[in-house]
């Protein structure tokens, strides 16, 4: 389905950048210009800027500005401690606080109009996805070296190959269940949203469905970070 | 020595509250995806190695077991749940 106006992608049109119609750029710069990529950017943008302006010089007795920030940030370290211990979240905390705030705001850009979220996009959430896979084996093999491959064998050496298989097949299957769960949430998200606004925009149709896209973002950004610490926590944990 | 974040001796460490209701309900509600995700992986493979590496020779085959592979990694899976369960 298309979406009603992306304002990027209508600046792009207008500056004369190729704009693909379809979901997938033939030509690089297309694919550059995909809307997924440009609100990607502009998250990240958002992600640099806004804490530079509000933050201001760090002081010893907080604004508004930094009050808001130190309260996040310490609310983050809070939540991801308790997960993994106070020692290991010092460590993992800025690729978590990371992927949370950037979940966040890539969710809760596409309720405004004008505005798609990133994440509605799969080639996105995949993308996220394979991080955390390849970074929760990573920290598999630094915690356990070699022995790390004890985490798929099994406890019976007879029909370990079996058991590397299966083991093979369900870890596959994380990067794909973690990804499609948030990519269809905001998808659905994104869809209800766009046809209800054709179909009752007037009549505040959308408004409702708006409140919940609030909530189902947040939760959404909470499930995928806790998820990639679960995983990175199941990792590093002994072997049975 | 600066003690690094990479330190052994924490491996082993519990962490302090692993259990909370968010952290279970984000863990089952999870498996669901991951038992149907398994299947179609296990599906998958088994359609590249008959269709891509043996370019159909071993037709339905490679398929079918790898279907059942990927059946038996998903009942593994919640196998899996039920033993993290019950040992809590």
């Amino acid at each position: 389905m298309e979406h009603p106006i992306l304002f990027i992608s209508v600046i792009l049109d207008w500056i004369g950048l190729p704009v693909p119609h379809g979901p997938i750029g033939a030509t690089f710069l297309e694919k550059l210009c995909e809307p997924y990529m440009t609100y990607s950017w502009l998250v990240m943008a958002f992600l640099f800027v806004v804490p530079k302006l509000t933050l201001g010089n760090l002081e010893l007795v907080p604004g508004t500005g930094q009050n808001f920030w130190e309260a996040l940030i310490s609310g983050l370290f809070e939540f991801i401690a308790e997960q993994l211990g106070r020692e290991k979240a010092k460590v993992f905390f800025p690729i978590f606080a990371t992927f949370f705030l950037y979940t966040v705001i890539a969710n809760m850009i596409g309720l405004l109009p004008g505005f798609m979220s990133p994440t509605s996009s799969l080639n996105v959430t995949m993308a996220m996805t394979i991080m955390v896979w390849l970074m929760h084996h990573f920290l598999g093999f630094r915690y356990h070296g070699w022995k790390y491959y004890k985490h798929f064998t099994g406890p019976i050496p007879l029909i370990a190959p079996f058991m590397m298989v299966l083991e093979l097949i369900s870890n596959v299957a994380r990067l794909l269940s973690l990804s499609m769960r948030l990519f269809g949430n905001i998808l659905a998200k994104e869809t209800l949203l766009a046809v209800l606004f054709m179909l009752a925009g007037a009549f505040f149709a959308p408004l409702p469905i708006l409140a919940l896209g609030v909530l189902v973002s947040l939760i959404q950004a909470v499930v995928f970070v806790l998820l990639a610490i679960i995983y990175c926590a199941g990792a590093m944990e002994p072997a049975h | 020595m600066r003690k690094s974040g990479w330190d052994k001796t924490m491996v082993n460490k519990k962490a302090e509250n692993k259990d909370s209701i968010l952290n279970e309900l984000v863990r089952y509600g999870q498996t669901g995806m991951t038992f149907s995700a398994s299947i179609f992986i296990g599906f998958g493979m088994g359609w590249w190695l008959d269709n891509k590496l043996f370019a159909g020779k071993t037709a339905p085959w490679f398929s079918f077991i790898f279907l059942g592979f990927g059946i038996v990694a998903g009942f593994k899976h919640l196998w899996d749940m039920n033993k993290k369960i019950s040992h809590d």
